[in-house]
């Protein structure tokens, strides 16, 4: 995923500056990342109340319900590319030789979000990158300040929460902040996009859904 | 005789968390009457103490029923809030702060009680004002909320699309909840009843307020169990589903990524030539799509097992057939099997979508396990499809795998023969369009 700050004018570029000088300084009183506290992994339940937000719960629902319905909740432009092998031959080569199956892009000024993926993909597989993608944008994970990401060392697997880091504005639709850890976002963005195919395909055959409609 | 109802009808067939609270809140109220019985009050602050204590059940039921519609009920309890009340974060500060408000209220109408005792375990006694602030105290919150959960559960039972039984489910519980809101809003008025009504006209009052609150509270107690009693067991268990997640999906995502990312670096550098001529084969012998397709993902798949490189090191036998396991285990669950569906792209809804079933790696994984694995065992005297000859056929031919073992295997039949053909005619026309290029 990449990120496209604004381009700011003259108070903005000043406050840059400030904010330039400020983190040493922050950064001074604490050796490590910003984190604004710990939370566990996402759970098919919590996923449940996200799909409840955007009116998806106990529905039937493609993943471009999914975009739609979140694009509209978080007040941005969603647009999704499958680029055809013909058009872009070379998009498939260097993203399988680099490990990824899709980009996203998020341009702040814009409000946009774009997903490219190659056309090539298996439909399950293409399936699951856009929903991975997307389950990004759900978590905040594009609003997080690049300098606060913690150092890449491998998350103990017996811990039961993790940290995570504040987020500079915009809107998110999950309740916790995005996870300090990139291992971790990348982690919870599969999980969401499991849980996204397993609730749009079951609707409310979902043991989940049904919760939500017999509390007591 | 509540409690015996909850605790002969419906606590062996459906225990669940909230009905076996309902019913030891019951008992205690069963307790607190049969002591009222047997124990002579005397003085004020006694009645006040055992009023408050035979009002606290129902107070406590209230905070139960908000907190579970706001899904603050602790993690064992059941977390999920209701659907209205998770897409409004305001009901839900609203309906979490129940049992604090709750709470406060009584503990101040205990106050006033105990400051100014009044005789509040005698009905139709006259009363002083104190009294009717206690009451007061106490009955708004609990109306005040009882109200607002009858409301949600309206609200829940009103999706579109749902189930009929969730449905009846909601409306029985608010039914419930808004009986209890009506017997707050009566017992307040009883109150003021007896402070400021005495007389013969006040007595009438009374008892009739007295039969109305009885009517409510059976009301109540039946749409409660109405609604508990009403069961709906999911199509697919959470555990099932937890267990497709982490086996099933992630098996095939990993295996299906780890095949596109060799096969698109160019791991697998005999497989162009060769699924082209598959392609070309199936076409000469007029197979269908879907043919092709398994064609095509069978000759993939042999081509990414048997290349040597680093890049394929992920998609052995081993893999394909672990991944065919898991699939054939949603397959013996039909219902499950044609839920569990995927689009063929974005936005293509005019295409099928596919299943575990119609997607061609199913197929694919069988034929390729039983082209490259030698130990797999063939399911008897089965005649494999023309494309299963063809996709051998041009394996052998590109040297992925052992051209005497695929005859010995196909048996030189007349399906043999014609993949032969086929594929001789569809390398000769591509050759031709090659040199003509």
């Amino acid at each position: 995923m990449r990120v496209e700050v604004p381009r700011r004018d003259l108070t903005g570029l000043f406050l840059d500056r400030l904010a330039v000088l400020w983190r040493p300084l922050r950064n001074l009183g604490a050796a490590q990342t910003r984190v604004e506290g710990t939370r566990s992994l996402l759970t098919a339940a919590e996923f449940q109340e996200e799909l409840a937000i955007l009116g998806l719960s106990g529905r039937r629902f493609e993943p471009e319900d999914y975009s739609d319905a979140l694009a509209d909740y978080l007040d941005i432009s969603i647009v999704v590319h499958v680029i055809p092998d013909s058009w872009y031959p070379e998009l498939s080569r260097l993203l399988a030789l680099s490990g990824r199956l899709g980009e996203l892009r998020y341009s702040e000024p814009m409000n946009l979000a774009a997903i490219l993926v190659p056309g090539s993909l298996p439909p399950l597989v293409l399936t699951l990158t856009i929903l991975h993608e997307l389950g990004h944008l759900a978590a905040g994970d594009l609003l997080i300040d690049p300098d606060d990401q913690s150092a890449e060392d491998d998350p103990e697997l017996e811990e039961a929460t993790f940290g995570t880091l504040p987020l500079k504005k915009g809107k998110k639709l999950a309740r916790g902040y995005p996870f300090a850890r990139e291992s971790l976002r990348e982690r919870e963005a599969n999980l969401r996009a499991s849980y996204a195919l397993f609730a749009g395909c079951l609707g409310d055959d979902s043991p989940h859904a049904y919760d939500m409609y017999d509390v007591l | 005789m509540a409690f015996i109802v909850f605790l002969c009808f419906l606590l062996p067939s459906r225990g669940t968390k909230f009905s076996i609270f309902a019913a030891c809140n019951l008992f205690f109220v069963a307790l607190m009457f049969g002591a009222v019985g047997l124990i002579d009050l005397a003085g004020g602050r006694a009645e006040i103490m055992v009023a408050i204590m035979t009002e606290l059940p129902v107070v406590l039921i209230v905070a139960w029923v908000c907190l579970a519609l706001a899904g603050g009920l602790p993690s064992r309890f059941g977390t999920l809030p209701a659907e209205p009340v998770a897409r409004r974060p305001w009901l839900r500060t609203l309906l979490v702060s129940a049992p604090l408000v709750l709470g406060v209220s009584v503990g101040l109408a205990t106050v006033v009680g105990l400051v100014w005792p009044s005789p509040a375990m005698r009905v139709y006694a006259p009363a002083p004002p104190q009294f009717f602030v206690l009451k007061a105290l106490m009955m708004a919150p609990e109306g005040l909320y009882s109200g607002i959960a009858s409301v949600v559960f309206v609200m829940a039972g009103w999706t579109p699309g749902l189930k009929r039984r969730f449905y009846y489910k909601n409306l029985a519980f608010s039914v419930g909840m808004a009986c209890i809101a009506l017997i707050a809003v009566e017992s307040t008025i009883f109150a003021g009843s007896r402070v400021w009504f005495s007389g013969d006209g006040g007595r009438a009052l009374l008892k009739t307020l007295n039969t109305l609150e009885a009517c409510l509270a059976i009301v109540c107690i039946l749409a409660f169990i109405a609604g508990l009693s009403l069961r709906y067991t999911p199509t697919v268990a959470a555990t099932l589903l937890y267990r497709l997640q982490s086996g099933w999906l992630h098996a095939q995502e990993e295996f299906e990524s780890h095949e596109w990312q060799a096969v698109s670096s160019g791991a697998a550098d005999r497989l162009a030539h060769a699924s082209r001529a598959v392609v070309e084969a199936c076409h000469l012998r007029g197979l269908s799509t879907s043919h092709t397709e398994r064609a095509l993902a069978t000759i993939r798949l042999v081509a990414v097992m048997r290349d040597p490189s680093s890049e394929t090191q992920n998609i052995t036998p081993d893999a394909a057939r672990k991944l065919y396991e898991l699939q054939q285990e949603i397959l013996c669950d039909d219902v499950l099997a044609s839920k569990i569906s995927w689009a063929a792209g974005w936005r293509s809804r005019p295409h099928e979508p596919q299943t575990v079933k119609s997607a061609p790696l199913h197929d694919a994984l069988k034929a390729a396990l039983e082209l490259v694995d030698n130990d797999v065992e063939s399911e008897g005297e089965r005649t494999p499809p023309l494309w299963y000859y063809i996709v051998a056929v041009s394996a052998a031919d590109a040297k992925m795998i052992d051209p005497a073992q695929v005859s010995k295997q196909l048996r030189d039949g007349p399906e043999h023969r014609a993949a032969v053909e086929a594929y001789d005619s569809a390398k000769r026309s591509l050759r031709r369009i090659e040199d003509r290029d």
